[in-house]
């Protein structure tokens, strides 16, 4: 099993597989920086697609060799991500990630109904593995980035992504908390109804096989004392592996207050699609940055 | 005044006469020995109001001495709601505490219209948090009275927590408006809310504060996420009061920053005639006492 995201990269770094990541419009320090240790370790290839003369002036500035990269030359941000994409989506890559494109072009071309990325009907979604001091275990973190107000259908999608994922580092039957303000089912609150029907699905075997139990506020997902103080019966039992969120509003300040006040690492990706997609924030750290490439890595081994 | 620690509240104290603090049920243990340990220490002047037999019981099995301390014997709890409420409307209390009673029927009291403690605005709750990793301490509303306040509900709970903040010595506190992201959408009602309250500020309809939202959790904590996204603000990276959307996005801020950030944390209702003291039971035995503090230093006139 794999129980921390250093543990995470070391499996891709030294699993002898070299992926090729294609990168729309990579051509600033950020992006180059984010992808140039896991093509320094060796596990991944990267397509830089931009201006040549401008990528050759960022490596030297960032103090990398533009030799390590292959690089094709692309005029502006728009083709260069369809390029990105397609080759994607054709099979030259493996991986498709986002440089110097605004994060609204760039999913727009991965959705594209023609040459994207994401299948008809499927949801996109954002899973994190999120690291960090004051919890026992890896949390897998869903919706970080995407989806705004998942209605049923997109939290179920969410559900498995995560579930997928968590299985994928080797967690057989994770247990998966569905957060609300508190774990009392009220039409006051109307995703916990769908967390209702979402527990009943888990049960039927309409969702993958997983623990899962909500409405639960993060204190009885994470933490068996207030469990116990609470005397709430839960499965989850305050050991979740998977954190489910109502909103990307309360996701979204969740992850960060992990990231700045919690000393906390991810790992997270775009999910749904039929190749992995990375995407993180510019102000994420190097180390979660590398962790994202190497997630996607990871991910991707499942694809062949 | 920039305060960086809860136990500053004691220095905010100290010149200040002692506040009167009602407990209400107050046959509780866990508010008992909070209310104690502060009046020990001469923060407050306690009020017992309860069963004085369940009171004295509990206070001699984990050695508190109550010796001297006013009690009001009533074994009714709605009774001794209405006792501790009327005390504070008649002047006879500073703080009003919920002991071993619940919330609903504390609150029902205080919104009483005959004999409640109504001030004409909103109730709504202030949490004030000590992290580590941030510069001073952070206030965050609200996280646990309001379910989805509209417009008009954030301008009063704006209005509320800000009075709080300067009576805390923070003149004109910097509000961040939280969104999931920093760019005004109308697929999220919350970032137009924030936009809203930000040129309302400006216009100074909402005053006393600088306001700007809506901003991303990073952006409205850490100065250095505010420049990588390229945001201008006077209050990014610096802000004192964090405005929640709604009460799901702040109980799960609430309890991240306690759980996972080792937070500590202060909290009191706003918007009554005087600070409510509301706890619960996973809080600590610490948050219920910085909670007392914070009440006493927060109380008008003080």
């Amino acid at each position: 099993m794999i129980t921390s995201l250093k543990q995470m990269a070391d499996s891709v770094r030294t699993a002898g597989r070299k992926y090729r990541i294609a990168v729309a419009w990579g051509q600033d320090q950020n992006t180059i920086g984010s992808i140039h240790r896991a093509v320094n370790e060796g596990f991944a290839e990267a397509f830089l697609i931009g201006s040549v003369s401008e990528i050759v002036k960022v490596c030297r500035e960032t103090g990398c060799d533009p030799s390590l990269f292959t690089v094709i030359e692309s005029d502006d941000e728009k083709s260069a991500t369809e390029t990105a994409v397609s080759m994607t989506a054709e099979g030259e890559a493996d991986i498709v990630m986002k440089g110097l494109v605004g994060t609204d072009k760039f999913l727009r071309a991965v959705m594209n109904k023609e040459n994207g990325l994401l299948a008809p009907g499927s949801v996109m979604s954002y899973v994190c593995a999120i690291e960090i001091p004051a919890y026992r275990k890896l949390l897998f973190v869903t919706d970080t980035a995407v989806i705004p107000f998942p209605d049923l259908k997109q939290k179920v999608a969410m559900a498995e992504y995560a579930l997928t994922m968590a299985r994928r580092f080797g967690i057989v039957m994770p247990k998966v908390a569905l957060i609300g303000a508190s774990e009392k089912v009220s039409d006051h609150f109307p995703n916990t109804l769908d967390y209702a029907e979402m527990c009943r699905m888990a049960e039927d075997g309409r969702i993958s096989p997983c623990i899962m139990d909500g409405p639960l506020d993060l204190f009885l997902a994470c933490d068996p004392e207030s469990v116990k103080i609470k005397g709430v019966t839960t499965p989850v039992d305050g050991d979740a592996d998977i954190l489910l969120f109502p909103s990307l509003e309360a996701c979204n300040p969740f992850y960060k207050s992990l990231m700045l006040f919690g000393k906390g690492e991810l790992a997270g990706m775009i999910r749904g699609t039929i190749k992995p997609v990375v995407l993180m924030s510019r102000s994420e750290s190097e180390l979660s940055k590398y962790y994202c490439v190497a997630l996607a890595c990871l991910m991707a081994s499942e694809n062949n | 005044m920039v305060l960086k620690h809860l136990s500053e509240l004691k220095d905010i104290l100290v010149d200040k006469p002692t506040r009167r603090l009602v407990l209400a049920a107050a046959q509780d243990q866990t508010s008992l020995t909070s209310v104690i340990s502060a009046a020990r220490d001469g923060y407050i002047e306690p009020i017992l109001v309860g069963d004085k037999e369940a009171i004295q019981n509990i206070a001699s099995e984990n050695n508190l001495d109550i010796s001297g301390v006013r009690m009001i014997h009533e074994p009714d709890t709605e009774v001794a709601v209405e006792i501790a409420v009327k005390m504070v409307r008649s002047n006879q209390a500073d703080i009003l505490m919920k002991g071993k009673v619940g919330t609903s029927t504390l609150l029902k009291a205080v919104l009483n219209k005959e004999w409640g403690l109504r001030t004409g605005t909103l109730l709504s709750h202030i949490a004030i948090f000590e992290v580590e990793a941030y510069h001073k301490l952070i206030a965050v509303t609200d996280v646990a009275m309001n379910i989805a306040p509209n417009l008009q509900d954030k301008i009063a709970i704006v209005n509320n927590s800000v009075a709080c903040l300067n009576r805390l010595g923070v003149e004109l506190p910097k509000v961040a408006v939280l969104g999931a992201v920093e760019m005004v959408s109308e697929n999220m009602q919350a970032t137009l809310d924030a936009a809203l309250l930000s040129k309302m500020n400006q216009r100074d309809q909402i005053k006393h504060c600088i306001i700007d939202g809506p901003l991303a959790f990073d952006n409205a904590i850490s100065l250095d996420s505010a420049i990588h996204k390229g945001i201008r603000s006077d209050v990014a990276g610096d802000t004192d009061l964090l405005l929640m959307p709604d009460i799901e996005v702040g109980n799960v801020l609430y309890k991240s920053l306690v759980f996972f950030a080792h937070a500590k944390v202060a909290a009191v209702i706003l918007g009554a005639i005087v600070p409510i003291v509301l706890t619960s039971r996973s809080d600590s035995d610490q948050a219920k006492y910085d909670s007392i503090l914070l009440a006493a230093a927060v109380t008008k006139n003080a």
